[in-house]
């Protein structure tokens, strides 16, 4: 790439991100903070502390956040140690599955979750068959507000993010700072307090920050189980009537300010904390064998972990199959009606058309701008390029919730982007949403590709006579095919299940992808939940093999992905 | 003060042994070198020490205490490792004081120990620096501060200066061994360095593929040594072929295609007349002159390579090329292609036959 073109792409994303990622955020923040005469105020901020209404969402989106993060530290840490450190049956097995659970849409897990642990459901069921229950006063595992089924689906969604950076932690540790301290008399869970924990505290820190920001955002969870008073809920009810209302303007723009104080919180402990400079490692650390008994107790935990993760999938699997699941352990009846019914009704089969449409567009423009921009930040001494790598990881930090809204406030009649606004045709703003939120994942994976490359085998051609651009195609590219071909699929099939943009930028009924239309067939009376269940099921499906086959190409680095 | 006994220590890692039958004691005071290739056994043998590699069998003993069973941390060694290891979460004197606090030091007399170990390596001033802010050097310094501050039974260390730039490697060699005189401990070290060991050391183990190929002083080990592998990997030698041509005492005269002349017999072969063997010879171990002598043989100088203090030359000799080293070369620099006179001063009898 010559210095013309990359300064050629570094504008073209630069300009991008200025129009696509800081100016939905400055639209929600004016709304947040502008007066109807266009005077700035306080006021709305002001009020939204002051309402009991939305001081308790946001009480309530904070304790469902710390809640979340602390039952996922408290799967993750054990596991993350175990499967480090020991050797145990399936060990192999159940690491490659760990990222299952991730990819599986939360969403629609709720639902199943729904259909075990409701007051009707296949656990109380189970119970009462075995008579430990009163068919009468059956538990309600759930929770009042069913908060406890948004945390469970959190955690049981969330783990795996705080597994693999922890894990990666762990590896980064040198044996031998624990033999060192082995050497001196200190060992066992007084060496993991001493020494292992504070070495692997900033993976703790960077997995924890993830999931708590995205258990305070989560719109898709809260919404399933019908918990209404929690922010993220009450700003997408808020959506309906934001032309004229500028709380949830200040809603979105507290849940930011939050969200970044807690992401700048996290990289200022981590950089604190100055662990960059550890020495390599010199002796093998590895996992070690451990008795039979051990083992195997690892194994079932490890197992019943992931089996845990999966329940409300299988949940979801089986509501897709039954004719009639209420109040019984299984479903009493079986038919495969949903599947052809989802199939043939008309909102799942144009919804999922219109995934397809929205998901394909958005994964090509991540491709297009993800090499870009890795090229330019990894190949290129451009000054600014530091600065282009941070922008493309913000969305990271961001919730799609807080862009969600702002695309939105800033296509509405009379803004700079009206002729975008998804009421006339969504299309271009779906897409556009879509491609920021997972743009990430491409530059990182592409970006690894090319560190991976020697920058000397594009200089060969170009010695042979090949100019710099066809160098690029001609060398580089089929050499990192693979990072991009893993970045695209794990692009694409978020975008396939994608929650926030879909749930408030998908306004008519012939626009709405997938999880929209989920959403709308569980409102829905009668099989309408079923129905939902089974386009649930095709959707998993789907990702479930996109993903494997991210897995191939990206083996052991499809973890890096989900770290900060 | 402790002697340390290996006795028959035998590990292997899958069908690879990394240690063969392995015996040998470490006097009470002594600063004793496993030197060797990497991939020779002797981390591995450093690692049984200290109590992080269990043995298949074989007994590791400190003084008549047998150890073998015992876990690291109950070994009282200080460890130093080529890492260093060093905590990056804590301070430096926290890196120190940690041993002291596993022991349950008192807090007064804890600190108090912390600031002499810094000072004996010279690091008081940085007590409450992080380690990320120090040098290499300054890390190495801190990491035996921290081994030695709990006042072990032995000073074990794992290639410590293999991290370090070629000047600071001199000048920490001789702390290091200041330090354990000073403290009279007796201390393993493991290296690949040669010149690390032949300086530091009061006695070397050569170690291959998980045995003991020779154990002496340096300059035993390096001038007599017993077989063509040690020879070879302390210093340069030329391994010449030769048949003995007759014995007297330890004397042996060898005829080889350079020429006939005596050698010393290192090990235990049975060097009679008739029998095929191999010589060592040095590249310093030559005088060249003018003249020709019954204890010289005929070279021609083919090519020289000067290097200030002196010089190498390569000697075409009856089908052998010599490699021979001058000690300040002569000013009138020697003429390639002419004839000269070698005389071999330290020719060596090895172990292995030919």
């Amino acid at each position: 790439m010559s210095r013309a073109t990359a300064i050629a792409v570094f504008g073209f994303s630069a300009l991008f991100f200025f129009f696509f990622f800081l100016w939905p955020i400055g639209e929600t923040v004016r709304g947040a903070f502008a007066t109807p005469g266009q005077g700035f105020t306080l006021a709305y901020i002001f009020e939204v502390f002051r309402n009991p209404v939305y001081v308790e969402g946001l009480v309530n989106a904070l304790i469902l956040a710390i809640v979340s993060t602390a039952l996922t530290l408290l799967i993750a840490l054990p596991l993350a140690l175990i499967s480090d450190r020991s050797r145990f049956p399936g060990r192999t097995l159940l690491s490659a599955l760990v990222l299952v659970p991730m990819i599986l849409p939360p969403f629609v897990g709720a639902i199943g979750v729904r259909q075990i642990l409701g007051q009707q459901g296949a656990l109380n069921a189970l119970l009462e068959a075995l008579g430990l229950v009163d068919v009468a006063a059956p538990i309600d595992w759930l929770g009042q507000g069913r908060f406890w089924g948004v945390v469970i689906m959190n955690a049981l969604h969330l783990y795996p993010v705080l597994f693999l950076n922890i894990t990666a932690s762990l590896s980064n540790v040198d044996p031998a700072m624990e033999e060192a301290a082995e050497n001196l008399g200190c060992t066992g869970l007084r060496k993991f307090r001493r020494i292992t924990l504070p070495l692997i505290m900033p993976g703790v820190f960077a997995g924890g920050a993830i999931v708590f920001i995205w258990a305070f955002t989560e719109l898709g969870v809260p919404l399933m189980f019908e918990y209404t008073r929690v922010t993220p809920v009450q700003i997408f009810y808020g959506i309906r009537d934001i032309s004229g209302n500028p709380f949830p303007y200040a809603l979105v723009v507290v849940m930011l300010v939050s969200t970044v104080l807690l992401y700048a919180a996290s990289r200022y402990v981590l950089g604190n904390s100055a662990h960059g400079m550890m020495p390599k490692a010199t002796s093998q650390g590895g996992p070690r064998p451990l008795g039979t008994l051990a083992a195997w107790g690892c194994t079932a935990f490890f197992g019943g972990v992931t089996a845990l993760a999966l329940l409300p999938h299988l949940g979801v699997i089986l509501a897709a199959f039954s004719s009639n699941w209420y109040g019984t352990i299984l479903p009493s009846s079986w038919t495969l009606e949903h599947f052809e019914g989802a199939l043939g009704h008309s909102l799942t089969l144009l919804s999922i058309q219109n995934s397809l449409k929205y998901a394909s567009l958005a994964t090509i423009l991540d491709v297009v701008l993800g090499i870009g921009i890795a090229y330019v930040v990894t190949r290129t001494t451009l000054p600014g390029r530091g600065f282009l790598d941070a922008m493309a990881m913000l969305p990271l930090a961001v919730p799609g919730l807080v862009l969600a809204f702002g695309y939105l406030a800033m296509t509405q009649p009379g803004k700079t982007f009206e002729f975008l606004n998804p009421v006339v045709d969504p299309l271009a703003i779906i897409v556009i949403a879509y491609a920021v939120r997972r743009l990430p994942y491409v530059v990182r994976s592409v970006a690894a590709g090319l560190q991976q490359t020697s920058v000397t085998l594009e200089e060969a051609a170009q010695n042979l006579g090949a100019s710099p651009l066809r160098a690029l195609r001609r060398v580089t590219l089929p050499l990192i095919l693979a990072n991009i071909l893993a970045g695209g699929l794990l692009a694409f099939s978020f975008a396939m299940l994608e929650v926030s943009d879909s749930l408030i930028l998908a306004q008519r009924m012939k626009d709405y992808p997938i999880t929209k239309a989920i959403f709308e067939l569980y409102q829905l009376l009668g099989e309408g939940p079923y129905l939902a269940c089974a386009l649930g099921v095709w959707a998993m499906l789907f990702l479930a093999a996109t993903v494997f086959a991210a897995n191939l190409l990206l083996g052991k680095k499809l973890g890096g992905m989900f770290r900060l | 003060m402790i002697a340390i006994s290996i006795e028959a220590l035998t590990k292997r890692f899958g069908s690879q042994a990394a240690l063969d039958d392995i015996s040998l004691r470490i006097e009470p005071g002594e600063l004793f070198f496993l030197l060797g290739p990497s991939g020779c056994g002797k981390t591995t043998l450093l690692r049984a020490i200290a109590g992080f590699v269990a043995p298949d069998t074989g007994r590791v003993l400190f003084d008549r205490e047998d150890v073998t069973n015992l876990p690291p941390h109950k070994r009282r060694t200080g460890m130093m490792f080529q890492s260093y290891a060093l905590w990056p979460h804590l301070s430096v004197a926290r890196n120190v004081a940690f041993g002291l606090e596993e022991q349950g030091v008192p807090a007064p007399e804890r600190e108090r120990r912390v600031r002499e170990a810094l000072a004996s390596v010279r690091m008081e001033t940085y007590a409450e620096r992080r380690i990320g802010q120090l040098s290499g050097g300054q890390q190495q310094r801190v990491a035996l501060a921290r081994a030695l501050v709990v006042r072990p039974r032995a000073l074990l260390l794992d290639e410590p200066l293999s991290n370090l730039d070629a000047k600071l490697r001199l000048e920490m060699r001789s702390e290091i061994r200041r330090v354990c005189k000073e403290f009279g401990l007796t201390a393993v070290y493991v290296t690949h360095d040669q010149k690390e060991a032949l300086s530091v050391a009061d006695r070397l183990a050569v170690m291959a593929e998980g045995r003991i190929a020779q154990i002496g002083r340096p300059e035993e080990v390096y001038r007599r040594p017993h077989s063509r592998l040690v020879a070879e990997f302390i210093g340069e030698t030329n391994i010449l072929r030769g048949e003995v041509v007759s014995r007297v005492g330890d004397e042996i005269l060898v005829a080889t295609r350079a020429g006939r002349f005596s050698a010393l017999a290192a090990g235990a072969l049975a060097a009679s007349p008739g029998v095929n063997v191999l010589v060592s010879i040095r590249p310093e171990g030559w005088r060249i002159s003018d003249a020709n002598t019954e204890r010289t043989v005929p070279a021609t100088l083919r090519s020289t390579v000067y290097l200030g203090e002196f010089a190498q030359h390569e000697f075409a000799a009856g089908g052998e090329m010599l490699k021979v080293l001058e000690l300040n070369p002569h000013l009138a620099h020697r003429v390639i292609g002419r004839q000269y006179y070698l005389e071999p001063l330290d020719a060596v009898i090895l172990n292995d036959t030919p």
